[in-house]
């Protein structure tokens, strides 16, 4: 018989996962109503919504259009693309 | 050349002359145009922190799939407008249904020509300031903005 045991003990530590930017940045190619149709297509937004996201582009030459889960950040930069939008992707701060 | 909407909520394009078709045949040939292809040059946006490295790999060659069907389907629909024209006058159609792979079309060959020439925003351009190669390429860009407002605003909306 054993004189001594060892005791486990396990800790779970759950913390939440940063979230990711998904940004659109401005050119002087893509036409301000085809930027305002194709946020409201993809995210659902409404007409006003996507209007003051298409005008911080145009006006700040970027805008954070969609903060979330990595995996669905990814999903909508590939869609953005799709429709030939400059889009990129980042931690957010 | 005259554009104008349908009843059935599409854009009819008549043509004039065989200069005409060109200039729509022009739309393939621009898009075409620059070295590093649409999806490459939108691929480079995600950086290696985002994992560029694996969206080059995987997703930059789904868009280019993408960008280049929608440029034959375009290419196709000019051809056979073309043939049943007997390379004359005629129209061609863009209807509800083939309406985003023209509106890609067309907006492929104007970010290759903005890619390759740097115009930047139209309203600042000094077009009597322009060599001819310029000039042609600014007044092409200016033409595939007109169609695509068309397209926005009868065809889209």
């Amino acid at each position: 018989m054993a004189d001594s045991e060892t005791l486990t003990r396990t800790e779970e530590q759950v913390s939440l996962d940063v979230p990711w930017n998904v940004i659109v940045h401005d050119d002087p190619v893509n036409l301000m109503h085809y930027v305002t149709f194709v946020l409201m297509k993809i995210f659902g937004y409404d007409e006003k919504k996507a209007t003051i996201l298409m005008m911080q582009v145009h006006k700040s030459g970027r805008s954070i259009v969609w903060s979330g889960e990595r995996e669905k950040a990814e999903f909508y930069v590939q869609q953005l693309q799709a429709h030939q939008l400059k889009t990129s992707l980042e931690k957010a701060e | 050349m005259k554009a104008m909407p349908t009843l059935e909520g599409g854009l009819r394009i008549d043509t004039e002359d065989a200069s005409d078709w060109e200039l729509l045949r022009s739309i393939l040939g621009d898009a075409n145009g620059c070295e590093a292809d649409l999806a490459s040059r939108l691929g480079a946006f995600v950086s290696e922190e985002a994992g560029g490295a694996d969206w080059e790999e995987y997703v930059v060659p789904d868009l280019r799939e993408g960008f280049h069907d929608e440029l034959a389907e375009v290419g196709a629909s000019i051809e056979s407008a073309i043939y049943h024209a007997d390379g004359g006058p005629g129209p061609i159609w863009i209807t509800r249904d083939d309406v985003f792979p023209w509106y890609s079309s067309l907006n492929q060959a104007r970010l290759a020509i903005e890619e390759h020439f740097q115009f930047g925003p139209g309203e600042t351009v000094a077009e009597e300031t322009l060599t001819p190669e310029r000039r042609a390429a600014f007044m092409r860009s200016k033409f595939y903005c007109a169609i695509q407002s068309l397209l926005l605003e009868y065809v889209m909306a």
